[in-house]
């Protein structure tokens, strides 16, 4: 078993390393494409640009993102006293600066942390998990969040979704522009952004699988396990957990991209989603808790 | 002798290192200290403005009040004595207080429900819980503290440099809530 601050620095080279493969992956895809269908060269220069801009925007913005990807807005102490004030005791407890808090209005119960430190860290519920969680269950899912940011978790699932996100968009805005084309002319004039739009949906499973690589399920598992350490209430989790995973509402917040954040995988009613999912069943972590009883 | 100073030298770095791990984690314990003290004095400034909204409700507990004081007089001695023993004494003297405003709350049914009332009891359970975290941030601190003390190597250096062990806060290591009676081992039974 690794300990926290292994896990923390881990998490740092992992981040750097993500950025880099991200920057040398669309230069060298970049470079391949424009050498075989003879472009031309400053393409590369503008893919190195846009590289090294996004990487930099999903390092310090990325937590904006996130947030306003799913639609999360800043939450008061008056409107939520029990989700305030219990961050503001785990942060303490934690010894962790206090993080921003922001809740999103659905009722599918989850919560997720971004942010790049914990000085600039943000710990996100849905409205659903406020509502449905008592007060221990409520700071047993903080607590959890709040060692994902201790944890330096929060940098790498942020660079890894914002980034993912940006090559699944700019796929995905390629592979439309055939769709609103119908003359030749048109098909014609577009076809490298094509080919291009069609080579990052082929590697889409290979990204996946690093994404696999870099978020270990064994994380989930830490932070469960830290949250016990601080509120030392193995039973609130558990019952957190269950009420989360049990839950029907429709999680229309989330995207395939930014779903590792979650604190249960959004998609797990969804076969292909789970396929790919980074989060451990949500019995494995019971059991795990379980033991702790 | 090459190898002899690169020796002298990793021992020397590990005392360096030993050292000040041992003097941050005090700082960190006198700053968790002050935290405490910190939260009592938020609870004690608190409580009697709370109470004041519920006054209507407590007229007739005058105790309380009397209570609510004494509590803040021993907050602000040990506040100046920054000693955890003096904190934890004020501490069981404000939990008293705040115990009989709970009971008077909780047995009358009409105020249970009203929204000011709702809204004290909410604070009143966010307050004892950031006193208990922070209280639980100083035992941890102290008992990593201790275990570095006390644990091979750094039990052979921790008397060279001076470090004792951290007393913690004053809980008796014997005595009535260390025993379990036979009642305490059945699961409680509620009847609604």
């Amino acid at each position: 078993m690794i300990n926290v601050y292994e896990q923390v620095s881990t998490n740092k080279t992992k981040s750097a390393v993500i950025i880099s493969l991200f920057i040398g992956f669309v230069i060298a895809a970049t470079w391949i494409i424009t050498t075989i269908l003879d472009l031309d060269p400053s393409l590369i220069l503008f893919a190195s640009l846009f590289s090294f801009a996004s990487s930099v925007t999903s390092f310090y913005f990325g937590d904006r993102i996130v947030l306003s990807l799913n639609g999360a807005r800043p939450a008061n102490r008056q409107e939520f006293f029990d989700f305030y004030t219990a961050t503001e005791n785990l942060a303490m407890a934690n010894r962790l600066p206090p993080p921003k808090i922001y809740v999103i209005d659905s009722p599918s119960p989850n919560a997720f942390a971004t942010g790049r430190d914990p000085q600039h860290a943000v710990v996100c519920a849905t409205t659903g998990l406020l509502q449905k969680l008592n007060r221990s269950q409520l700071e047993a899912v903080i607590a959890h969040e709040l060692s994902h940011i201790a944890n330096f978790d929060t940098r790498l699932m942020t660079l890894v979704s914002v980034l993912v996100g940006s090559l699944s968009i700019l796929s995905d805005l390629l592979l439309r522009q055939r769709r609103y084309s119908s003359n030749d002319d048109r098909r014609h004039n577009s076809g490298p952004l094509m080919v291009v739009g069609l080579i990052l949906l082929v590697l889409s499973p290979l990204i996946a699988q690093l994404i696999q690589l870099a978020i270990s399920r064994r994380r989930e598992f830490l932070a469960d396990a830290s949250a016990v350490k601080t509120t030392r209430q193995p039973a609130s989790l558990i019952e957190a957990l269950e009420i989360i995973s049990t839950d029907s509402s429709k999680a229309n917040f989330a995207s395939p991209a930014t779903a590792p954040l979650y604190i249960t995988n959004p998609f797990r009613h969804q076969k292909l989603a789970s396929l790919f999912s980074t989060h451990p069943p949500i019995s494995e972590r019971v059991a795990a808790l379980k033991s702790m009883l | 002798m090459i190898p002899l100073i690169v020796a002298l030298v990793v021992v020397a770095l590990y005392l360096v290192g030993f050292y000040n791990g041992l003097k941050t984690i005090q700082v960190q314990i006198a700053a968790s200290i002050q935290e405490i003290g910190n939260q009592l004095k938020r609870q004690a400034e608190l409580i009697p403005n709370l109470a004041d909204s519920v006054k209507g409700y407590l007229k007739h507990e005058k105790s309380i009040f009397a209570d609510l004081t004494a509590a803040r007089k021993l907050i602000d001695q040990a506040l100046t004595s920054k000693s955890p023993q003096s904190i934890d004494k004020a501490q069981t003297s404000l939990n008293k207080a705040i115990k009989s405003i709970q009971v008077v709350v909780e047995s009358n049914p009409q105020i249970k429900g009203s929204e000011v009332v709702a809204n004290l009891m909410n604070e009143l359970r966010d307050t004892a819980d950031k006193v208990m975290y922070s209280r639980r941030t100083f035992i941890d601190l102290s008992a990593d503290f201790n275990v570095k003390i006390t644990t091979v190597p750094g039990v052979w250096l921790a008397g060279l440099l001076g470090f004792k062990p951290e007393k913690g806060l004053a809980t008796p290591a014997t005595g009535e809530h260390l025993e379990v009676s036979a009642s305490e081992t059945t699961p409680p039974k509620i009847s609604l």
